[in-house]
């Protein structure tokens, strides 16, 4: 019954395309039998594809994110795909506050002003005043809020769910979910498995889909990163640079590298004379860990130690083309795959700009930094100080890993990730207006 | 074409307003789509097992109590509601008095049962500390090592340098 609906379905379309008049009551009859065996939905669905294989219309493709109301990094990743796809799609930006094209444009520099936004409040979240949407909290005793969205998503030809969040079920002809790290494991309202295609942005992230969610992913496409300095060359100074989030937990492990640091000042001071340690980063106010280390960095005032809070991109720019080794510890000592760095975009930004980064040996990073061709890897404190100290000995060894380290950000340049995400919706265009 | 884009059209707003009156996903796509899900402890990373172990916890003391609480019990019909629900509550309640000792015994295992696994989790948190404690001063000798070695090697470098270097001094 199913397949025949279907078959009877392709077949009055294909008529159609004759011009026959005579297969319109077929059609009908069709969509009818397709709406009794498998739902209104499905029924919708062929309704849908028909239009965009006639042509009589652009196909239309929805991109959701739960937090597109603030700056993010995987927001960033969403609306940067959004514009690469704007000519070929009639697209609608699905968010859940208040948010307008100019936001984007502000944060991360996209016009976006051709898409459509609309905006679905989840009265869930509105009731508890929450502006952080976070679906860990919906257990399977409370009505799933997000069904409001995965009803929505079944009125475009494609629908892209850019959010860390499995809880919308997908209802579209293609589906695409981003995973940007499967943070939970299946528990109430788990769908990632009904999407027709499972983007992921690391080989990181790809291997935590299978332990955790027990399938393979689809397509990798890495993160776009823009922090190019251009083709002129700029002096470089004596700069250790770290940039990461405040976060209050400490998970970015500031603390752990201004100790490195004073270490390094403490045992060996003629080896560091000269150099400077700044730690840059976004905080919000009332950062109890942040507090801890401003109290720290002002107990050792000689210490050549500079926090950079919330600066804006233009004065991070600087300090990316000034500095000279780029330091990232996120995810030492941590046991939980989640608080290990999935991609890390920061450490690309550092080798676009010629820095030589020492990060930790563990999740995305180790896709993008190779150890001893264009940086280093590390699992300790004490390997952060011996990769350092080879560094600040040899600066012939900082000039050929720097030249190297800017190489290999070329594989995450923006225009390969729009060239990358152009490829695959390419395929989903051919997929959904043919007969097949 | 335009009688084509004019059916579809038709169709199309049939559905929507089919679709507008049901809200419930199933009846959608005409499916079950939600499911049971195992908890596979084994896998969990050390963060994920304490959060599951304080729900374990905190559900072992809500269920200690052997003996249901009759006060659920309640009826929604209007008159004779108050008799059914008395005579409910009565039976139920002879019938706990019967079996209290087994009970008695089944409740006082489970309270053991919470209090123990509680000592479990106080134990190993304790152990958990004192072994950050034990890496960190590991840590510390790690770093004090790798700076002692780099330091040598310099010594050693400038030495064999001294040596490779003509001394005014005559041999004697």
């Amino acid at each position: 019954m199913t397949t025949n609906a279907h078959k009877d379905f392709l077949l009055s379309l294909k008529n159609l395309k004759l011009r026959s008049r005579a297969a319109f009551p077929k059609l009908s009859k069709a969509v009818k039998e397709i709406s009794i065996s498998q739902g209104i939905q499905a029924a919708y669905n062929d309704l849908l594809r028909a239009e965009v294989i006639f042509g009589l219309r652009k196909p239309s493709l929805a991109v959701y994110d739960q937090a597109f109301h603030f700056i993010g990094g995987a927001q960033k990743y969403g609306l940067t795909l959004i514009s690469a796809l704007q000519d070929q799609f009639d697209i609608t930006i699905i968010a859940n506050k208040d948010v307008r094209p100019r936001d984007f444009f502000d944060w991360y520099n996209l016009d976006l002003s051709r898409c459509k936004i609309k905006i679905i409040k989840l009265p869930y979240f509105e009731e508890r005043k929450a502006f952080h949407l976070d679906p860990a909290f919906i257990s399977n005793e409370v009505k799933n809020p997000f069904h409001l969205i995965s009803q929505e998503s079944g009125s475009y030809d494609i629908f892209v769910n850019n959010s860390m969040n499995e809880m919308v079920y997908p209802l579209s002809n293609i589906s695409v979910l981003i995973c940007h790290f499967p943070e939970r494991r299946p528990k109430s309202y788990f769908y990632a498995d009904h999407y027709t295609y499972v983007i992921y942005n690391s080989r990181y992230t790809a291997e935590w889909i299978e332990k955790k969610w027990k399938f393979s992913p689809h397509q990798l496409i890495y993160p776009p990163v823009d922090m190019e300095a251009g083709e002129s060359e700029f002096p470089k100074k004596k700069n250790i640079l770290s940039v990461a989030r405040f976060e209050p937990e400490g998970t970015k492990r500031q603390e752990e590298m201004i100790e490195t640091f004073m270490k390094l000042n403490q045992e060996w001071p003629e080896i560091v004379t000269g150099w400077k340690f700044i730690l840059a980063g976004g905080s919000n106010p009332g950062n109890r860990y942040l507090s801890k280390l401003e109290e720290i960095i002002a107990k050792n005032r000689d210490q050549n130690i500079e926090l950079k809070i919330n600066i804006p991109i233009t004065e991070l720019k600087s300090l990316y083309r000034e500095s000279t080794i780029f330091w990232h510890l996120c995810g030492l000592r941590h046991d939980d795959p989640a608080e290990i760095e999935h991609f890390g975009m920061t450490t690309v930004e550092a080798m676009q700009n010629k820095m030589v980064p020492i990060v930790f040996d563990g999740g995305g990073l180790r896709e993008i930094v190779d150890h001893g061709l264009n940086g280093f890897r590390v699992q300790s404190k004490a390997e952060l100080l011996e990769c350092s100290i080879k560094l600040l000995r040899d600066e012939k060894l900082i000039q050929k890993l720097s030249q190297s380290a800017q190489e290999k950000a070329q594989t995450y340049s923006r225009r390969k990730f729009e060239a990358r995400v152009k490829a695959f919706f390419d395929e989903i265009l051919k997929r959904i207006t043919s007969f097949e | 074409m335009e009688e084509l884009a004019k059916e579809i059209r038709r169709l199309k707003e049939e559905l929507d307003r089919k679709k507008e009156e049901i809200h419930d996903l199933k009846k959608l796509v005409n499916k079950e789509i939600d499911r049971e899900f195992p908890s596979n402890v084994e896998e969990f990373s050390e963060k994920e097992l304490e959060t599951y172990i304080r729900e374990i916890l905190s559900s072992l003391h809500i269920h200690i109590e052997s003996k249901p609480d009759i006060r659920t019990i309640t009826s929604h019909r209007k008159t004779l509601g108050k008799p059914i629900v008395f005579l409910k509550r009565a039976f139920l309640e002879t019938t706990f008095n019967c079996i209290d000792s087994f009970l008695d015994k089944q409740t006082r295992f489970n309270r053991q049962i919470a209090v123990l696994c509680q000592a479990i989790l106080l134990r190993v948190q304790h152990n958990i500390e004192r072994m950050k404690k034990v890496e960190e001063k590991v840590s510390h000798y790690e770093e004090n090592m790798a700076i002692l070695k780099n330091q040598l090697d310099e010594l050693r470098s400038s030495q064999e340098q001294l040596k490779s270097c003509p001394t005014d001094h005559p041999p004697k």
